[in-house]
């Protein structure tokens, strides 16, 4: 246990600047419908205006299609998120810095939703306990959105004999699927867990920069209809990579899907920079880097290749957008553009960000198990190294998305070590987790299962990435289902699962509840053998020769997909299995105390409901974490070459 | 300590004998490390099979015909048999971790005492050598394997300058929303959407498309380039075996991606000449 | 990592040493540092997305496909395309209005340095007339940099030096447009007394950030001047093969 000092909060005897009307001024009135209000009202003024300025009949020299509704659509779009962020008030804060009002004690109370009861959910609440839950609720629906088009997706491959939907509709729903389920597992872990977790896991009250809390959530909030419209526009036909020029040709729903990465590099820029300078500014006193927990280290790290790479596919967007709507070249190869250009700038992003989705559900399977093996974290050293390792090679493996392409065949050796090499600290991540498990009696949880699932999928999923990660194998495995089936089991098999279990493991402090161990399991393991099912047998038709993102093939692959579909209808099952347990425990379980698992990190010394100042006093840490466990019986040797590591930590 | 007494009964060792192997017995006299190692095996053994069976669901619409897609093979081979070890351990660990060191499944946390286990310098030592070494071995295998593959086609030589070129098929290939073109141009202007190659001779390509990205993967060739606009790329193979093989596009591009397919006929060198006749080409060169 | 000791439990802050933040109570020098971090972190991802916009310009420039690099020879207006493919030697924009756009930025930047440098010693008065310097001199570039594109020789439309360029030039008008929001701040809250001597966290995080947006123009400068014409005079048909 950490002990405490005293500390008290001094807010209300600091000298307040003049408090103009009741706290939070205008932000009273303001909310998640006042949002819609905004958003749809200037969405529909902004389609208005520009459609009575675009001369009617204007047509696109490249692809000769009427324009109006290209600039209508844009408009409509930028309406939207400018309208609606408006309306939730995000402008009011920088509008009242530039005119050089301060906020109060208050004011800063008031946004942070003291007192507000359940409205505080549809506010621009700055409590980074609120937020969470926001970015919980904000996941589920997005991957919703993508499970469903899943479910499409292998209705169409599982009946091989007719057509279901047409061509370009299956093009667009496997494109909306593609980025739905890149952008839920992206804030799967970091979104809820990040934010709700983090600040009480290093001993702060909050976030650095509380009113960015508010300003990436409902960013994302703003995202989400841009890509949902898309689908109702002709969809995102050119995959979730949306290579040029054949962005350039697909209907206007692209222009969706390049307003939602835009809007969403920004949220998640934004987010990247609140997370690290909370974790580098606010830890509590005493929590050295070696006192942090593994959790804090994973979350930094993804939010530093975030914030790196994301831009890269922001502009990847935005020149896409440009060449669509202003004519430019940028990929247009009739007049100097260059399709390479497109694919270097998003693979630059494209690879960083599955490290984005992978990391952060390694760190949190390596929070849970200490708590449920009730030993320490094997090699906590060894952890941080991995985690440095894979941030520091992540920038450098990118073109291996891009052996087949011609590009610059030289550099194919380069990439084909760094991508080898970035196995190795990955590798690492598997010692410590085997580590923790061995000479250990587990504690039977649902968290706990999560983790046997992660690690037998992540073997799977990173054994067939060598295969891919070889040039002469890429020649036979690049763009046939081998590929689709590998990174499903990285990003599914390992970042679905670890959230669902990072999920289960905080349900009791973010909700009070706990999930129901007997629902919740019969979820997890459906989706599990649905998910063996789904992606084994897609190996296979890989292996075979089907290529990806095609909805007829040869009879050869028939009874491959036939497989992965029943799979894929199991896993739906399994999936609302899970959230039926989910919504179940939410509403009707039992509440338990504070620190149900009986973990000795900080964020489980807290009461639970949290109060909002999270800690009454701001803790001080003197141990390492992760000290359960006895002395090993066996071993008198070992403790001989790292007493000091022991005695250091203060265990007995 | 059982081990202290353990090593006074056992008679004097040897003084020339090495101290790690000495560890390494006394460890494996403990029963969870037995059995992870039996396990191991096991689990390695039942793995095995993987090997044949991957190259078989390979080998499916036909086997190899070129050298090419024969390396491609074997390397899919080796790769497999070398990530068995460790593969085989982690899933013996999870296993045993479920089995063998049990699981309590109470409502309550569990107040039992496991061993504080912070660090094994061995085990971490050992993990690192053996999978820096296996990823070493797996890149100094590709990159042998991708020059030779190189050496046997275009790399960064064109045609022209390539020893034995005027030996060897020279083939256009244009992708365009959603056709292959395949043009001759050694011969008078033929061109043809079936890609006729005569067996046994290198065959080039240069690979463009008229429109967006598209891909052209000979499956059982083992050629695979993507054909950009605005670029030319380059890819060749000898194909080493008779018969009719397929050709699919391997880049999603529209609507009928899925239906840019062709196939590719290896015929021998005087079915190729009389081909060539009959489609009116002419050899120049 | 270091917090400033928490104060005795009940002394009433009498004359305290650092001003404490109205809105969490922890004094301001904490506020500051994490501001700073904060900054150092946008402008990572600044220099991210500014390296994006070099290396499109770069590697369309170095490539030349199908000989599209450079805009045709006469003027066009903005929604009109190019049907002659660039073999003719093409209308670059003039290199002398980049550099005066950048000068102009530079002298902005060096008023809000000199209005952060003397309200550090003491001199409030010329922080205010710093920033507001500073916020004139940034409309001028804008109107400035404004002027220049709609005066270049070629539109959007017009190959890939173009596209490259006016991308290059809508960064520059965002970040000016940015910076006249940030400086429109600085100058009401100078003039409010809230950056003062004691807290000047947040005109120093302005003046950081306004080196890193020239430094954000010079580059644009210096491949609009040093990378102009093409260096790959042969590049391949588009469609097509080259005679072997």
């Amino acid at each position: 246990m950490s002990s405490v000092a005293p500390a008290h909060v001094h807010s209300a005897e600091v000298p307040q600047p003049a408090q103009h009307g009741k706290p939070g001024g205008i932000m009273r009135r303001l909310n998640f419908g006042t949002g819609l209000i905004g958003g749809i009202g200037l969405a529909i003024i902004a389609g208005v205006v520009t459609s009575q300025f675009v001369p009617s009949g204007y047509a696109s020299p490249v692809t000769f299609a009427p324009m109006e509704g290209e600039y209508v659509y844009l408009a409509v779009l930028l309406g939207w998120v400018i309208g609606f962020m408006a309306g939730m008030g995000a402008f009011v804060g920088p509008i009242r810095w530039m005119l050089g009002r301060e906020s109060t004690h208050l004011d800063a109370e008031y946004m942070a939703g003291k007192d507000l009861g359940r409205s505080r959910y549809w506010k621009y609440t700055t409590d980074h306990k609120v937020v969470g839950i926001q970015y919980l609720i904000v996941t589920f629906i997005v991957f919703g959105f993508g499970g469903l088009l899943a479910m499409l997706i292998r209705t169409e491959l599982g009946a091989t004999w007719t057509e279901v939907f047409s061509p370009a509709f299956y093009n667009s729903i496997i494109g909306t699927h593609g980025i739905a389920m890149i952008i839920a597992m992206i804030i799967a872990v970091s979104g809820p867990l990040g934010n709700f977790i983090v600040p009480m896991m290093i001993g702060a009250r909050d976030m650095a920069y509380p009113r960015l809390n508010a300003l990436s959530i409902w960013l994302l909030v703003a995202a989400v209809p841009c890509l949902i419209s898309s689908l109702f526009l002709g969809g995102i036909q050119d995959g979730w990579s949306a290579y040029q020029p054949l962005a350039s040709q697909a209907p206007i729903g692209m222009l969706g899907y390049q307003m939602t990465i835009i809007v969403f590099a920004i949220s998640t820029g934004i987010a990247s920079v609140n997370l690290m300078t909370t974790i580098l500014t606010m830890r509590a006193k005493g929590m050295s880097w070696s006192r942090t927990p593994i959790f804090v280290y994973g979350i930094f790290a993804a939010s530093l290749m975030g914030l790196y790479a994301f831009p890269f596919y922001q502009y990847s967007q935005i020149l896409s957008l440009s060449d669509r709507v202003f004519n430019t070249s940028f990929f247009n190869p009739l007049e100097g553009g260059s399709v390479w250009l497109y694919e270097n700038l998003f693979w630059l992003l494209g690879h960083p960000e599955v490290y984005v989705i992978i990391i952060p559900t390694a760190a949190v399977l390596m929070e849970i198990l200490p708590v449920f093996m009730r030993k320490p974290l094997f090699s906590f050293n060894f952890a941080v190294a991995g985690i440095v390792g894979v941030v520091a090679l992540s920038g450098l493996v990118w073109a291996h998305h891009m052996y087949m392409t011609g590009w610059a065949p030289a550099v194919n050796y380069p990439f084909m070590l760094s991508t080898e090499m970035i196995s190795i600290p990955v590798g690492f991540l598997v010692l410590v987790v085997i580590g923790t498990l061995w000479r250990g009696t587990s504690w039977s949880r649902l968290p706990l299962m999560a983790v046997y699932a992660v690690v037998f999928n992540k073997m799977i999923g990173g054994v067939t990435g060598i295969y891919l990660s070889d040039v002469p194998a890429d020649q036979y495995f690049h763009g046939s289902m081998f590929v689709v089936a590998h990174f499903h089991y990285m990003l599914m098999g390992a970042g679905f699962f670890g959230a669902m279990g990072g999920i289960a493991f905080y349900f009791p402090k973010m909700t009070g509840k706990i999930l129901d161990e007997r629902y919740g399991s019969i979820g997890l393991w459906t989706v599990f053998v649905g998910f063996q099912l789904t992606f084994g047998s897609m190996f296979v038709a890989g292996l075979q020769g089907q290529p990806r993102r095609v909805l007829q093939f040869d009879e050869q692959f028939d009874i491959s997909n036939w497989i992965s579909t029943i799979g894929a209808y199991t896993i739906g099952v399994g999936t609302l299995i899970f959230l039926g347990a989910i919504i179940f425990s939410w509403r009707d379980g039992p509440m338990v105390s504070g620190n149900p698992w009986a973990s000795k990190s900080l964020e489980w010394q807290t009461p639970t409901p949290v109060p909002l100042e999270n800690f009454a006093v701001l803790p001080v840490v003197t141990e390492r974490p992760y000290n359960y466990g006895v002395p090993d019986p066996y071993d008198e040797e070992l403790r001989a070459h790292d007493g000091d590591e022991l005695e250091s930590a203060g265990a007995r | 300590m059982t081990m202290t007494q353990a090593s006074q009964e056992q008679p004097e060792s040897p003084t020339n004998r090495p101290p790690s192997m000495h560890r390494f017995k006394n460890w494996m006299r403990r029963p969870y490390a037995r059995h992870v190692m039996i396990w191991t095996v096991v689990i390695g053994f039942l793995l095995l099979p993987l090997c044949w069976l991957l190259l078989a669901a390979m080998n499916q619409t036909g086997a190899p015909a070129s050298e090419i897609m024969q390396d491609i093979e074997t390397t899919v081979f080796v790769f497999t048999l070398v990530s068995i070890p460790i593969t085989a351990f982690v899933f013996a660990v999870l296993l045993y971790s479920l089995i063998g060191w049990k699981r309590i499944s109470s409502d309550e946390p569990p107040m039992q005492e496991n061993p504080a286990i912070f660090t094994n310098r061995i085990g971490v030592v050992l993990w690192t050598v053996v999978t820096s070494a296996l990823a070493m071995f797996l890149v100094v295998w590709g990159m042998i394997e991708l020059a030779q593959i190189t050496a046997n086609s275009y790399g960064t030589i064109s045609a022209n300058e390539q020893p034995g070129g005027n030996q060897s098929v020279i083939v256009n290939v244009t992708g365009q929303q959603w056709v292959w073109t395949f043009a001759y141009p050694q011969t008078d202007g033929l061109v043809s959407d079936i890609l006729y190659l005569p067996v046994d001779k290198p065959v080039y390509f240069n690979v463009t498309s008229k429109d967006v990205i598209h891909n052209f993967w000979a499956v059982e060739l083992g050629v695979k380039i993507d054909a950009n606009p605005g670029a030319v790329t380059t890819a060749g193979v000898t194909p080493n075996k008779l018969g009719t093989f397929n050709i699919r596009c391997a880049e999603l591009c529209g609507m009928h991606h899925a239906y840019m397919e062709t196939e590719v006929r290896v015929v021998t060198q005087e079915q190729f000449d009389s081909w060539v006749r009959e489609m009116g080409g002419r050899r120049t060169s | 990592m270091t917090t400033t000791p928490v104060e005795a439990s009940d002394n009433k802050p009498s004359a305290p040493a650092v001003p404490l933040s109205p809105t969490t109570g922890e004094p301001m020098t904490v506020i500051a540092r994490r501001g700073r971090v904060g900054l150092w972190l946008i402008i990572v991802m600044s220099v991210s997305g500014t390296i994006a916009l070099i290396i499109s310009y770069s590697y369309l420039w170095s490539l030349n496909v199908n000989g599209g690099w450079a805009p045709p020879g006469a003027k066009l207006t903005a929604n009109q395309t190019n049907d002659t493919i660039g073999k003719v030697k093409g209308s670059f924009a003039p290199e002398w209005p980049f550099w005066a756009i950048l000068g102009m930025l530079i002298l902005a930047t060096v008023f809000m340095w000199w209005g952060y440098r003397s309200v550090k010693r003491g001199n409030q008065g010329a922080l205010i007339a710093g920033s507001t310097l500073a916020l004139i001199m940034t409309l001028a570039t804008l109107v400035a940099q404004w002027i220049q594109v709609t005066n270049f020789p070629f539109g959007p439309a017009n190959g890939a030096y173009a596209s490259a360029v006016l991308l290059l030039c809508a960064s520059n008008i965002f970040n000016l447009l940015l910076l006249l929001f940030i400086l429109t701040g600085i100058m009401n809250r100078a003039r409010k007394g809230l950056i003062s001597r004691a807290v000047s966290y947040q005109a120093q995080a302005a003046s950081y950030w306004m080196v890193w947006v020239v430094i954000a123009f010079l580059l644009g400068c210096l491949v609009t001047t040093f990378m102009v014409e093409s260096p790959n005079v042969d590049p391949a048909i588009f469609g097509g093969f080259k005679e072997q």
